[in-house]
């Protein structure tokens, strides 16, 4: 009886199941929020009313669980949910369906037996949701809203051993507002955040998405290009300079011109891991400042 | 066995051990064949007791890859309570991911293939511990829980390794199987360590199981 009041009012969904998926038991949590009444679906087939989980992998477990007595954990970060339920809460909008950690084990019969199994759901949709926020903040430039350098050395690497492997093309241009220090000295730090926000802006406004654009340091950034050979970078990298070049940026009324020096590197047999690719664009953005400025080399 | 396994058991309780891990690995071998669709081969099992600050050479000496390596780890609770060890070479989580999800019904979630290859081998690990465990418990009469799997290393080096990744305690049961998956070349470790809180039962359960057959 005790238990039974427990079994309801926590805050866990519980089901019970037999060896033919029919439920036997559907607790008040798991009503509330799938909206099917527990004297809708208890002496029914699960799979008549949840026809998603009739898949290999969901019966695969079941069968681990019924078979040897295993326990298996549907991970939210595989699964994202069993259940499809309404995300309940303020953080509501940012999710389908409420993220769900479940686990299922078996229930013995007096001898022993393993008769039926049990699953409990978890609603960890707040968790994943600050998990994402988390991850989102750690990757990203808080000032201009691009990557930061945390996110590329964590991902070039990858992107590059991926490269390799499969022989594909990749070029990272390294690029740097000419003068920069002057856009703030003439017209202050608030105006020299507005240019490197602008400036962010209309590089992404002319790379792909699969691209990556990363403030690198203060107004140093970093743009990886996928699958893109030395000769399209090249491309890519005049673009991006005409672009900033032309027409001047605006801010409180007042009008300014900003250029920028990109250096390209690509991925070859000499320079194939993150350090070399790195040295190889830091020197050609180097080479572009000593020819000038508002150049691409 | 070895020498520090003559000092905890009697020259018959090791044979009857040795018995029902062999009786153990090769129904649960059935049992996998039969839920998963795979058939993976476990090897006899080798039982040793090592003292656990032993460990970290017993597993250089055990564990013949070279390079880096992933370890599963899940807790077991029962009367025969401890810790179980998967440790496969750097790479495996890539022909596992094959394997087990040949119909791509994860891909069409959207998750990163990292994330993908992470869950698997936990997976994996929770399907092969529990085949392998839940046998021994069956034979003995016990019945265990488990805690969740964990990712314990990632690219781990043994070389490196100067501890154990397991709870302290004076000394480890060790056992230790090799196991195989027929269909892909996939190779792995099994260690169920245990601790001596498990011994006095483990013991006890050994007898009855001899006497069953008597």
């Amino acid at each position: 009886m005790i238990f039974a009041q427990i079994f309801d009012t926590i805050n866990t969904g519980l089901v019970v199941l037999d060896r033919q998926m029919v439920v036997h038991y559907w607790n008040r949590w798991m009503a509330l929020h799938s909206h099917i009444q527990s004297s809708a679906i208890v002496g029914h087939n699960l799979f008549d009313f949840f026809p998603d989980l009739n898949r290999p992998h969901f019966l695969r477990n079941c069968k681990s669980v019924l078979t040897f007595g295993n326990f298996c954990f549907f991970s939210q970060k595989l699964h994202h949910y069993l259940f499809p339920m309404a995300p309940v809460g303020s953080l509501a909008d940012h999710f389908d369906h409420m993220q769900q950690s479940c686990a299922m084990g078996p229930l013995r019969n007096a001898s022993d037996e393993i008769e039926m199994l049990y699953l409990s759901v978890q609603d960890v949709t707040e968790v994943v949701s600050y998990q994402r926020k988390l991850m989102q903040l750690n990757q990203t430039d808080q000032l201009t809203g691009v990557y930061n350098r945390n996110y590329m050395e964590a991902h070039l690497a990858k992107e590059i051993e991926r490269c390799k492997r499969f022989n594909h093309d990749l070029s990272l241009l390294m690029i740097d507002v000419d003068l920069f220090k002057s856009i703030n000295d003439t017209y202050g730090h608030p105006c020299g955040d507005y240019a490197l926000k602008a400036i962010t802006q209309r590089i992404n406004s002319q790379i792909r998405k699969t691209d990556a654009l990363i403030r690198y340091g203060g107004d140093e950034f970093c743009c990886i290009l996928t699958e893109t050979s030395c000769q399209a970078a090249y491309k890519v990298a005049e673009q991006l300079r005409q672009t900033i070049a032309a027409p001047p940026f605006t801010f409180q009324g007042s009008q300014f011109n900003a250029t920028i020096s990109v250096g390209v590197a690509s991925l070859d047999q000499q320079d194939c891991d993150l350090e070399s690719l790195l040295k190889k664009a830091d020197d050609a953005l180097y080479r572009a400042k000593q020819a000038g400025r508002n150049t691409v080399t | 066995m070895n020498a520090l396994a003559d000092t905890l058991f009697a020259g018959e309780e090791k044979d009857i051990l040795q018995e029902v891990m062999n009786i153990a690995f090769g129904q649960a071998s059935a049992d996998l064949a039969e839920v998963i669709d795979i058939f993976v081969i476990l090897s006899v099992p080798d039982i040793q007791v090592v003292r656990d600050c032993d460990l970290p050479d017993y597993f250089r000496q055990e564990i013949s890859c070279s390079g880096s390596v992933h370890i599963i780890e899940q807790s077991f609770l029962g009367k025969f309570s401890g810790q179980a060890l998967l440790i496969f070479p750097s790479g495996a989580e890539k022909d596992l991911l094959k394997l087990f999800n040949s119909n791509n019904e994860l891909g069409q979630i959207d998750i990163d293939i990292d994330t993908l290859e992470q869950e698997t081998l936990m997976e994996v690990g929770n399907i092969l511990i529990g085949a392998c465990i839940g046998k021994i418990a069956e034979l003995l009469q016990d019945i265990v829980t488990y805690d969740p799997p964990r990712l314990l290393a990632q690219d781990f080096s043994l070389q490196q390794a100067s501890c154990a990744p397991v709870a302290k305690g004076s000394f480890a049961i060790s056992i230790r199987t090799v196991f195989r998956f027929e269909q892909q070349n996939v190779e792995g470790y099994l260690f169920l360590i245990t601790n001596q809180h498990s011994i006095t039962w483990l013991k006890k359960a050994l007898h009855a199981f001899l006497e069953a057959y008597e």
